[in-house]
């Protein structure tokens, strides 16, 4: 499977999910317990990291911007760090780990063990009961995600930072500091860094699982490759990225 | 085994043998209009055969047409396939259930995604025809939580869902003959009466001895060739 493959399945998806001829009230249960499974059941992993990731840049913050005497700008890089690589980065990092892999071994073993083929036989459409769907909740879940994501790290960096005794600003100050820094194209960044890698994780995750071949053991192997592929697309999108709203 | 308007048509039609398939199938041809019921009695050892899913256009031919609705299969749209797909009651030879939802939505799950019928009234008559099977109700356990006899008796209720036109039973009691034989024949008279063409495979002596099914033509499987013996 090529790259074109990929990107032709993704826009089918994208096409076929805005037509709502497309959208029985099947393939709407099987959106909503995917938004569930890659969005709510990884809150809390998510919630962590982000505090995690809030208190690790506010200290390495607090000892550089300290050194070169500009601490009160840390809202700011907050921004920087946080919204714009990091955010995208973690978030999407989860949904490969917690929901590529789930939908690469779920797919697959419902291909080899024929489940696929009761579906065509009732006249369901695999691609759109099984691959669509969970394309675009995977991907209305990584943006939601990563909006909070981003706010955890904020509100645990900030939080962190006052006890440290770094911030002397109130949190509204500190609020609209960074909403201050926040430019349009940060806007389109962060929108399409969180959401194409996270299409294109559960595109090659779904596709991937739905190639293997008649055998359970070829699971292991076409969600092993599914898992490297999407991890490379991610990083050659947020690269990508970068460079075209930043350069 | 003619009709006027014809429900299923097989003309000439060959598959070559393929897994997971048992047999190839030659140049098979046959007809079935509304109430038709062709009883296919299968070889033991072949009892695995592409005719179910060449019925419901899910294999290549090597030769030959199948028509459903006197439309071709492969002229139809991939969507337009589903749909008439959804029109199809069929029970699989082996089991053919969705492993992650409980039995009930696999009953159900075809006539929620063809049609906007209230998910009461679909309830409902799936009910009534599991009280037909002398089922107390739909089993909401997953597949693999529930036995072998109820499961055929669930299959059999998912295939008579929804009053398709064509309903293709592939060796369906096998197993759970004497559980299953009478109120099976009964919803399949039933469905016949109501306009349906019935295809029942079996490799069971006592079905193709079963008086109370009525078949409007009997065929047999030899090899690869079907023989019509009986009209």
């Amino acid at each position: 499977m090529d790259l074109r493959y990929f990107l032709a399945v993704l826009f089918m998806s994208a096409f076929a999910g805005v037509q709502p001829r497309h959208w029985p009230r099947t393939v709407r249960a099987v959106f909503v317990r995917q938004l569930y499974r890659s969005g709510l059941d990884s809150l809390w992993f998510v919630g962590v990291l982000a505090a995690l990731v809030g208190i690790s840049v506010v200290v390495q913050a607090h000892l550089w911007l300290g050194k070169v005497g500009l601490s009160q700008k840390i809202g700011p890089l907050l921004v920087l760090i946080v919204a714009r690589e990091l955010g995208p980065l973690f978030t999407n990092f989860v949904i490969i780990v917690k929901s590529g892999s789930a939908i690469a071994t779920e797919l697959g073993y419902l291909k080899v063990s024929g489940q696929v083929r009761v579906l065509e036989a009732q006249g369901v459409d695999p691609f759109f009961y099984l691959v669509m769907p969970r394309v675009l909740a995977t991907t209305v879940a990584a943006f939601c995600l990563n909006v909070f994501f981003t706010t955890g790290a904020f509100v645990s960096g900030y939080g962190f930072a006052e006890m440290l005794g770094q911030i002397h600003v109130d949190p509204l100050s500190f609020l609209n500091s960074v909403l201050g820094a926040v430019r349009p194209a940060d806007v389109i960044n962060v929108l399409v860094k969180s959401c194409v890698p996270a299409a294109l994780t559960a595109t090659i995750c779904a596709t991937g699982g739905l190639s293997a071949s008649a055998s359970v053991a070829a699971i292991p192997g076409a969600t092993k490759d599914a898992l490297g592929r999407s991890l490379a697309g991610m990083f050659i999108v947020q690269a990508l990225v970068s460079v075209l709203t930043y350069w | 085994m003619s009709s006027a308007h014809p429900i299923l048509q097989f003309q000439d039609v060959t598959i070559a043998s393929q897994p997971p398939y048992e047999s190839a199938i030659w140049k098979v041809s046959f007809t079935l209009g509304a109430g038709d019921l062709l009883l296919l009695r299968l070889e033991e050892e072949f009892k695995e055969l592409p005719l179910a899913d060449a019925a419901e256009g899910l294999v290549d031919l090597a030769a030959g047409v199948v028509r459903f609705l006197e439309r071709d299969w492969t002229g139809l749209s991939a969507r337009d396939a589903a749909a008439a797909r959804g029109r199809i009651g069929r029970v699989f030879l082996t089991e053919g259930w969705l492993d992650d939802q409980g039995v009930d939505e696999n009953i159900v799950l075809a006539q929620r995604h063809h049609t906007v019928r209230s998910e009461a009234d679909i309830r409902q008559e799936a009910a009534n025809l599991a009280r037909m099977f002398r089922l107390p109700g739909l089993p909401l356990w997953p597949p693999h939580r529930v036995r072998r006899q109820d499961l055929r008796k669930a299959a059999c209720i998912r295939a008579l869902l929804g009053r398709p036109q064509l309903i293709l039973l592939e060796n369906p009691t096998l197993g759970v003959y004497a559980d299953l034989i009478a109120p099976l024949v009964n919803a399949v008279n039933a469905a016949r009466r109501g306009g349906a063409a019935v295809l029942w495979a079996t490799t069971e002596t006592r079905v193709w001895d079963d008086a109370g099914l009525r078949p409007t033509s009997r065929c047999k499987m030899f090899g690869s060739q079907m023989h019509l013996l009986t009209r």
